[in-house]
């Protein structure tokens, strides 16, 4: 009851934040910087169900997205972008005949087709369907191989959905290289993310929290143990990898809508590496986590921008210097809570000296031209979110949540595995023969 | 008809012949005890038994059934669980999720009806935490309050294999092959374990199978006693008819040198 109440008070508040950001002035970078959370966050929550719930590497989440991108783009397009010299690989047969505002029509479903909103709801639903068929081709080698070994066949499958749409043959369907173009935005903005994220968030949520998820949990845990206790493992990791492609293919649709076009570089093997990162950074397994990781990775993307900008030399020095200098205070805080000793070893000293001298350097210099010439690092946002994923792997390597998932009574309570002091003492006097004089008895009875 | 029925099974690995010619009755209600020295075969028995591998030969029958060739949880559906000799329980999930594991199987639901928590979900998912404190309920409270929202990893290891054989229980079997349930417990829980262990014939209605190497748990339970060597079985019946058998002698202790 207090917990209903404190989620419905939530997403009040969220909602009530997300339109006050939307009627506010020159906030829709920060408007957009929510709608691509919201989409990668469907992704990542997909993405973690298969690598995190099941506990299946699998590389070719971007293929399951670009199907759903498509799908929605050829939906989507509005008749006047269907004209030949925009869509010139595009089949006529495809062009006259995928179009979802046509077959509305001839189901006498006029209306609907009059709603772009409706419309899109029913495209998203085909692009996850079409996404999660292929989702089972793609989960069949999960029964025959594991590790490594099934993370090279998903990739595989990945970059072969990827490169399938510059094949003249499948062109006739996805326009080649050219991709497809003016694809109509989310007609409701930042909302239709909103409420999308909020279904998949729900839904996955529900079906972790279900015996199913249990199952594919176990399955995670312990394949064998798992079949030994009757769960059917080729049907649960086939069900595992179309539900997940399903939300890809929703997810990518999403994203088609957002950009407003779709051609063969939206979906690459990038997609899924940052997806990966974002879950590994909020914790395999944890839907929470890879929400937050997302957030991360997403916010990284957008506002690292300034790292990548031109600047005189000697900034780039003195960021150097000063992260070399927070390293050295980060090991020292480490290994300070971890109690090792010595706190700072000699190795950190002379890290830690080079950093201040680098950033001596920087200071006395800053007048010479090899200083105030001009650098630009490209890539850095990058190397930033690697770097990032380095650290946690080494200091935290079951992510920011680890496997476990914001709740209410984590926060408030009552939390049921900690024992009541009530429960402390009972459990003390079943185990502890000082207190209990029939275990005494009992002890007496085992040695004789 | 006997539940379980193995006739003449052979299972070699490469050159190993890790069962030969093993033959086996075990009747409904009966506690039957495989002991033999280690290597001897014993969890290559159950392994053949549960479907983790196929005999070479020879069949496996279940309440007059041939299931061999069927997968693990097709075995499991049919009525035969296990524990494992090293602990293989789902460690980072909680006490009562890795009993709830186990009866998924008899779930009728769809997992779509499990998303939307259709009021037939909802039943059934009450019967099976009632289910899973009833069996719980076998080891005594100590499992059943706050150490049931507990991750296994966190149980002391005696804590573990009860909770592993709760676990087999939950399938709904009828027959329990316990291998080694007493592995690495003190003598005072030895002997609760062998009192538990009886429990579960008398109460539960349950037939075990169960491989020991401690003999004064395997003497005061055991209804038969059956005992491989190098695959072979070289002998049955009564424990104290089998343990003063020569060749069960000889096979713990080796031939005396003429
Ligand atoms: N998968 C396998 N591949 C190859 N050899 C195996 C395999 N499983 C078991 N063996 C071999 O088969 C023989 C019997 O092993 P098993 O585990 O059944 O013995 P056991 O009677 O259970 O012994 P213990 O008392 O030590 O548990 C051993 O020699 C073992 O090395
Ligand atoms: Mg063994």
């Amino acid at each position: 009851m207090r917990n209903t109440l404190l989620t419905l008070a939530t997403l009040g508040i969220a909602v009530l934040g997300l339109y006050l950001l939307t009627q506010a002035e020159g906030s829709s970078g920060l408007l957009s910087a929510i709608t691509l959370i919201f989409i990668w966050g469907i992704a990542a929550i997909s993405l973690n169900l298969i690598n995190g719930q099941l506990g299946i590497l699998s590389l070719g989440h971007h293929g399951f997205m670009l199907i759903g991108g498509y799908v929605t783009a050829l939906l989507m397009l509005p008749e006047r972008e269907r004209a030949p010299f925009r869509t010139r690989l595009l089949s006529d047969w495809a062009r006259d005949h995928l179009d979802l505002d046509k077959w509305l029509r001839a189901l006498g479903l006029d209306y609907v087709a009059n709603s772009v909103d409706l419309k899109f709801v029913i495209a998203l639903f085909l692009a996850g369907i079409a996404a999660a068929i292929v989702g089972v081709i793609v989960g069949a080698p999960s029964l025959r191989l594991k590790g490594d070994y099934l993370a090279i066949v998903t990739f595989g499958f990945g970059e072969i959905i990827r490169l399938l749409p510059n094949a003249p043959e499948v062109a006739a369907f996805t326009n080649g290289p050219l991709g497809i173009k003016g694809i109509p935005g989310n007609a409701g903005g930042v909302w239709w993310t909103f409420f999308a994220f909020l279904f998949v968030l729900w839904f996955l949520s529900r079906l972790k929290f279900s015996s199913y998820g249990r199952a594919f949990e176990g399955i995670r845990e312990d394949e064998i143990a798992a079949e030994a206790m009757g769960v059917n493992l080729a049907y649960h990791k086939v069900l595992a990898f179309t539900i997940s492609a399903f939300f890809a293919g929703v997810a990518g649709g999403l994203y088609a809508s957002y950009l407003q076009s779709v051609d063969t570089q939206t979906f690459n093997f990038f997609v899924t590496f940052f997806l990966l990162v974002a879950i590994s950074l909020g914790g395999l397994g944890s839907i929470t986590g890879a929400v937050l990781g997302t957030a991360i990775v997403v916010l990284v993307r957008i506002y690292g921008g300034f790292l990548e900008e031109a600047y005189p030399a000697y900034v780039g020095y003195t960021g150097a210097a000063l992260l070399m200098l927070g390293a050295f205070a980060f090991s020292a805080y480490i290994r300070k809570a971890r109690r090792l000793r010595p706190v700072i070893e000699t190795k950190h000293y002379i890290f830690g000296a080079l950093g201040l001298g680098l950033l001596l350097v920087a200071f006395l210099f800053r007048g010479e031209p090899w200083m105030t010439q001009t650098v630009q690092f490209f890539g850095m946002r990058k190397i930033l979110l690697a770097v990032i994923l380095i650290l946690i792997m080494i200091y935290r390597r079951e992510g920011i949540m680890g496997r476990a998932e914001f709740s209410w009574k984590l926060v408030f309570g009552p939390r049921e595995d900690i024992p009541t002091e009530e429960q402390r003492k009972q459990d003390a006097w079943l185990s502890n023969p000082d207190l209990n004089p029939d275990l005494q008895k009992e002890d007496d009875d085992a040695s004789a | 008809m006997p539940l379980l029925e193995l006739r003449n099974l052979y299972k070699a690995f490469g050159g190993l012949q890790a069962i030969s010619n093993v033959s086996l009755t075990v009747n409904e209600g009966e506690i039957v005890s495989i002991i033999g020295p280690n290597g001897a075969g014993k969890s290559t028995l159950f392994n053949l038994i549960t479907g983790v591998y196929r005999p070479d030969r020879g069949d496996i029958l279940f309440q007059g059934e041939r299931i061999n060739g069927l997968t693990p949880d097709q075995v499991t559906k049919k009525g035969i669980a296990r524990t494992f000799q090293n602990l293989r329980l789902f460690t980072h999930l909680t006490v009562l999720e890795n009993i709830l594991i186990p009866q998924h199987h008899r779930l009728k639901s769809s997992w779509l009806a499990a998303v939307l928590r259709t009021p037939t979900y909802l039943k059934e998912e009450e019967e099976m935490r009632k289910t899973a404190l009833e069996k719980l309920s076998f080891f005594g409270p100590r499992l059943m309050s706050f150490r049931l929202h507990q991750p296994v990893y966190v149980l002391s290891y005696a804590n573990r294999r009860r909770t592993e054989m709760a676990r087999a229980m939950a399938t709904d079997a009828k027959l329990l092959l316990l291998d080694e349930p007493s592995a690495g417990m003190n003598p005072k829980e030895t002997k609760e374990i062998t009192q538990i262990i009886r429990r579960f014939r008398d109460e539960g209605g349950y037939t075990i199978v169960l491989v020991e190497h401690k003999m004064n748990l395997v003497g005061e339970i055991s209804d038969r006693v059956v005992v491989l060597d190098y695959g072979e079985k070289i002998a049955e019946g009564d424990y104290k008819d089998v343990v003063n058998d020569p060749k069960v002698i000889e096979a713990y202790l080796g031939r005396r040198e003429e």
